[in-house]
């Protein structure tokens, strides 16, 4: 406990990990917590983007990590690394896709594998389920995923887009007319207050 | 002459890093320049230094964790390891260890025995001898960085088949006793640490743990000291899931490149204290009383 085991090597993960694990409600006990996580890992290995409770989602963040950042390390050749792939990977073409399609997509990639979002909470009056568990959502994907992104694009400024242009170009106008019809409004005002006569006797006398 | 080249080297490496670094332009390069450093440092560390100085790691708990604690213990440790040479010895390792004692004649007092555990990290890493003097049992915890500590000694460098030896303390006597004058048994340099495979026999119930709930290799026979019972509730007990737990071994664990950069710190220093202590056997050795008299 208080010294480092250092029997097995394993690289660092790039992904933020809390100093407690999360016990995650569940019946098994910590055998049963494990079987639940792995079931969450299967799905994100195989579908590559899910939709999971948060807490959930980020336990099975540091695991999935760890069994790819393993599969890397030892490769499918290490017994220890099959049995663990075996243990957490439920589907077993799932295993399969580990060694082969995640490992050579993850082994020069600087960033993490995964890659998590807070998902918009929706709160349903008309469903009662619902309303029971007003979810804290979040989408957890593999990074290189074929999927469309999750954020929009923002490396183009807004400013350019044709509606935005034309908007602006409205916003201006709409300015320029007002601050005209004010203009002669004023110009109107001033000659009508002032007396007609007044006016002329100054004038004549200049 | 070699060696004052490659200071020579290593010291325009370094004025090289500085002239980089002052202009910003270059830092891309400078970046580069020091990995190239590190990556030379760390391919002269050894995977067996993780082994050998475990308590150069810190402590895994997150909220224990103090990088300038860190690295001032690990400079105090060096600066102590200069005084006193402390060797490569592992658990099941034989030692005998000197420490000052102001009420004994000589004021040193000499400790053999089996190693059976050690633990903790940084200054307070300690280890356990055990041996069993006039039919007593004693076990003695000496702390590594301890000043009082004067010399330790390893008599047989060797593993066992099991990470700590606290069941020596139930297993019959005979296994715990060895000679405090033993002659120390040398290995030859640069081979690999040789495994004991010595099995033990413990003696009948009751005992201080139970033993039958950890996953002992270096018990002989274990079975025949239990009952159904215990094989029953030592079953409810076990948690073979635990193998499978990939965070838990992370949050217990340094990773690699942590590990890389702790010892890449130490490496320079502790080649040259070895380096030195080498010298200093040799010379030792080579120092023969002469067998005719003038």
């Amino acid at each position: 406990m208080n010294a480092a085991e250092v029997t097995k090597l394993m690289s660092e993960l790039k992904v933020a990990v809390k100093p407690r694990h999360r016990r995650l409600k569940n019946p098994g006990g910590s055998e049963g917590r494990l079987i639940n996580l792995s079931k969450t890992v299967t799905a994100l290995l195989k579908y590559e983007r899910i939709e999971v409770h948060y807490s959930r989602g980020d336990e099975a963040r540091g695991y999935a990590e760890r069994l790819i950042s393993d599969a890397i390390r030892y490769g499918d050749q290490h017994k220890p690394t099959m049995e663990m792939a075996d243990f957490w990977l439920r589907d077993k073409s799932v295993i399969h896709k580990l060694f082969k399609v995640l490992c050579p997509r993850f082994e020069n990639y600087k960033g993490s594998a995964t890659r998590m979002f807070m998902a918009p909470r929706s709160y349903n009056l008309d469903n009662k389920d619902v309303l029971k568990k007003y979810k804290l959502l979040s989408v957890l994907e593999l990074n290189g995923n074929p999927y469309p992104p999750v954020l929009p694009d923002r490396s183009q400024k807004n400013r350019r887009l044709i509606h935005n242009v034309l908007l602006n170009e409205a916003r201006k106008e709409f300015y320029l007319q007002k601050q005209k019809s004010e203009s002669d409004k004023d110009v109107n005002e001033e000659i009508v207050t002032k007396h007609p006569v007044e006016n002329i006797n100054e004038t004549e006398t200049k | 002459m070699i060696r004052v080249l490659q200071r020579q080297i290593n010291r325009k490496q370094n004025v090289l890093v500085r002239y980089l670094s002052a202009q910003p332009e270059s830092e891309a390069k400078e970046s580069n320049v020091e990995q190239k450093i590190l990556k030379k440092k760390s391919s002269f560390i050894s995977p067996e230094y993780r082994f050998q100085y475990q308590e150069f790691l810190p402590d895994p708990q997150h909220r224990l964790r103090n990088s300038v604690r860190e690295a001032l213990e690990r400079k105090d440790m060096l600066s102590r390891r200069t005084q006193i040479y402390i060797p490569e010895f592992y658990v099941g390792s034989i030692v005998a260890a000197t420490s000052s004692d102001p009420h004994s004649q000589g004021k040193t007092n000499r400790f053999l025995g089996i190693c059976i555990d050690r633990e903790r990290c940084g200054l307070k890493a300690n280890f356990i001898l055990r041996n069993v003097i006039d039919h007593q049992g004693i076990e003695i915890k000496f702390e590594m960085y301890d000043p009082t500590l004067q010399k330790i000694e390893v008599i047989k460098l060797e593993k066992r088949l099991d990470e700590k030896l606290y069941y020596l303390r139930d297993a019959l006597p005979e296994y715990s006793t060895f000679d405090l004058n033993m002659e120390p048994e040398l290995i030859p340099e640069g081979s690999q640490v040789p495994v004991n495979p010595l099995k033990v026999q413990l003696k009948p119930r009751p005992w201080l743990e139970r033993w039958e709930r950890q996953e002992l290799k270096g018990v002989e026979d274990i079975n025949q000291h239990l009952y159904d019972k215990h094989r029953r509730l030592a079953a409810m007990r076990a948690t073979p899931w635990e193998k499978y737990d990939l965070m838990k071994e992370y949050r217990k664990s340094i990773p690699e490149e942590e590990q890389k950069k702790i010892f890449s710190e130490i490496f320079s220093r502790m080649k040259q204290i070895n380096d030195e202590h080498k010298k200093n056997m040799k010379a030792k050795r080579s120092i023969t009383k002469p067998k005719t008299l003038a």
